[in-house]
């Protein structure tokens, strides 16, 4: 059990280099299950590294239960970590690899026993505790590797991708699984991915990374429905949210938005708190699922030309092009539709979920309370 | 089905014959001593190429006491043994740092270890003689091992640095956090998995060094500290020339290569063949 803080930590892999860190702030509560997500080279594995204690530390600190951990050894953190590569050691047995790490801490060896015991019936490790890594399947040894920190009982785990060598029906399967036995034994985990998915199923909370800095910290669906900016509104999500450049013009009371040459009303968004925004270029973000074929309600409609249509089985997503600009836009339907390649056609969109951003910035406008 | 049988025979002809031609070119020669030290000299100049029809099986006995092959043979071993063993120490643990650390003057110390691979063994011959005498160690077997110790690192680093650099970081980190010390993890990670290469170069070694002639004939004068190369050369004088007794002598010789080498092998082969550690 414990709480991981982290102050303004950043990394420099050369002097004078560019930062693969920058500044990082982020504090995980005792038993959260804590996500870095960003695109490859976004600097998540390194700060992960840095916590670990594999990697030395730049700038900032990193504290666990409040003892700065900067110079302690990363034997001595009390971490546990499970590596992408999973890491099991080639020539020892499920067991021996299993029980490596407590031989090295002088636990007696009925303990150890004990333990390993306990962790590969907890694992369903059972059966294969005498076999050598690379007699398992990709599955089993991403178990051996989970039950390899969890065998250790540590203050903090650190998974670093541990799905991404896996295929994608097994990766579902895993992610339920280490979700699980994060609920259970309750220890305080941080878990690096680049998949958005993941992400949104597993972590309490989730810090969006970018360019080595943090965009946003939240939970899930708070990110999701509330993205700090355009590239965390295009991260998460799939097919990502669509962006399109339109103008703001006051109407009436509420905001109007011209795009692509129509203009619709956003009467969610009073004109109030806008006036900075009014008559100038903003990015207008809508999710493809806010988008719909058949306008039930009372719905703007945008012309759309239907460029490809990709039936999913459980949902079919449209990929149109807007107006005469030719903007691209994503759908994601039901599972029939109507909607034929080559057609023009009206596409209804549900004005309460449009999101705005600064053009330059690409930050987000927030709605201002009506 | 017969035909076509018949026709992946035909294919693989030009292979078998030159397979059978291969092994006649080693193998014959390596028959013929074997075939000669079971015959006496005078059976030999009588017909050079003909089987032992009574084998002298006390050729053997006679080599190892009256021709002193059996302290050649004990000479060979102490300073091939443990040069070997030596090299091997010292070369896995140069490899396993220059493979895993990036240290200040690495790349220096790498060149000047691998440089050894380049250095021709007539260039080193003096100086090492000098070295020798003055530190008391010329005519010595500890000297010779020293120097076997040396000439042969700079292969043995090569091998094992090559191999050692594939093992993924990921398994030292593991280790790391599991607890280990650096040298902890050298023994007890880089050396485990790193098997087939080490003894890929305990093979290597041992051959290149049972063989050694030019160094031995340097460095040892005396006929009790002799090795077995220069033992031989012994048979071969200006004036009398026992054919017998030298082939006896180098089938003692091959003994032990050939019984390393039917040993190690596969796990030699596995070791040079190894890509990636999984």
């Amino acid at each position: 059990m414990a709480v991981v803080s982290i102050d303004r930590l950043s990394k420099q892999y050369a002097a004078g280099g560019d930062f693969a860190v920058r500044e990082v702030s982020l504090a995980v509560a005792d038993g959260e299950f804590m996500v870095l997500l960003g695109p490859s080279g976004c600097g998540k594995t390194s700060a992960l590294r840095m916590i670990a204690g594999l990697e030395p530390i730049t700038s900032g600190t990193v504290s666990i239960d409040g003892r700065i951990m900067n110079q302690v050894p990363a034997k001595d953190r009390d971490i546990a970590m499970v590596f992408q590569s999973y890491a099991l050691y080639p020539h020892m047995s499920v067991r021996d690899n299993l029980a490596f790490g407590l031989r090295r801490r002088n636990v007696s060896s009925s303990e150890v026993t004990r333990r390993v015991q306990e962790v590969a019936g907890r694992l369903g490790l059972m059966p294969l505790l005498a076999r050598k890594p690379h007699a398992l399947s990709g599955g089993q040894r991403q178990r051996v590797a989970l039950g390899r920190a969890i065998i250790r009982q540590p203050k903090v785990f650190l998974f670093d991708e541990p799905l991404s060598n896996l295929d994608a029906a097994l990766r579902v399967g895993t992610r339920a699984e280490i979700s699980r036995q994060q609920r259970e034994i309750g220890t305080t985990t941080i878990y690096v991915t680049h998949d958005q998915a993941e992400a949104m199923t597993i972590g309490h909370r989730i810090c969006i990374m970018n360019a080595g800095e943090v965009v946003q910290i939240g939970a899930p669906m708070e990110v999701y429905r509330n993205p700090a900016n355009s590239f965390v509104a295009r991260f998460l999500g799939n097919p990502p949210m669509n962006l399109l450049p339109a103008m703001l013009e006051p109407g009436g009371d509420h905001a109007r938005v011209f795009l692509a040459g129509m203009a619709f009303d956003l009467p969610h968004w009073p004109i109030g708190g806008l006036r900075a925004q009014l008559n100038r270029e903003v990015t207008l973000g809508i999710r493809p699922e806010d988008l719909y074929e058949n306008s039930t309600r009372l719905m703007p409609t945008l012309r759309v030309h239907v460029r490809a249509i990709e039936p999913l089985g459980a949902e079919t997503i449209l990929l149109l092009a807007l107006g005469q600009q030719n903007h691209e836009l994503v759908a994601r339907v039901g599972r029939e539709t109507s909607f034929r390649i080559g057609e023009w056609r009206d596409i209804a969109l549900d004005a309460a979920a449009v999101h705005l951003f600064d053009a330059s910035s690409g930050r987000a406008i927030s709605r201002p309370a009506a | 089905m017969p035909m076509r049988l018949w026709l992946s025979y035909v294919r693989r002809t030009p292979l078998l014959l030159f397979l059978l031609g291969y092994t006649v070119l080693t193998g014959g020669p390596f028959l013929w001593v074997a075939s000669m030290s079971l015959r006496t000299t005078s059976e030999i100049f009588a017909n050079p190429y003909g089987l032992p029809r009574h084998p002298h099986w006390a050729n053997f006995a006679d080599a190892w006491i009256g021709s002193n092959y059996s302290t050649y043979f004990w000479n060979s071993s102490l300073a091939v043994v443990s040069a070997v063993a030596g090299v091997t120490v010292i070369g896995a643990m140069a490899a396993h740092c220059l493979a895993r650390y990036r240290f200040r003057s690495r790349r220096m110390i790498r060149f000047v270890i691998l440089s050894g691979l380049v250095l021709p063994p007539q260039m080193l011959i003096l100086s090492l003689f000098q070295i020798l005498l003055d530190y008391r160690l010329y005519d010595t077997l500890p000297g010779l091992s020293i120097v076997y110790i040396a000439t042969q690192l700079a292969m043995t680093v090569y091998l094992l640095e090559g191999f050692f650099s594939q093992i993924p970081q990921d398994l030292f980190d593991a280790a790391r956090m599991d607890g280990y010390s650096d040298f902890e993890i050298f023994w007890r990670i880089t050396l485990p998995i790193g098997v087939p290469a080490i003894f890929t170069t305990v093979v290597l070694n041992f051959v290149i060094l049972w063989n050694e002639f030019l160094y031995a004939v340097v460095l040892m004068t005396s006929d009790d500290k002799r090795t077995l190369p220069l033992g031989i050369m012994h048979f071969m004088g200006d004036h009398q020339l026992d054919v017998a007794m030298l082939a006896t002598g180098l089938m003692i010789a091959i003994i032990p290569v050939a019984l390393i080498y039917a040993c190690f092998s596969e796990t030699m082969i596995r070791g040079m063949t190894a890509g990636a550690v999984r």
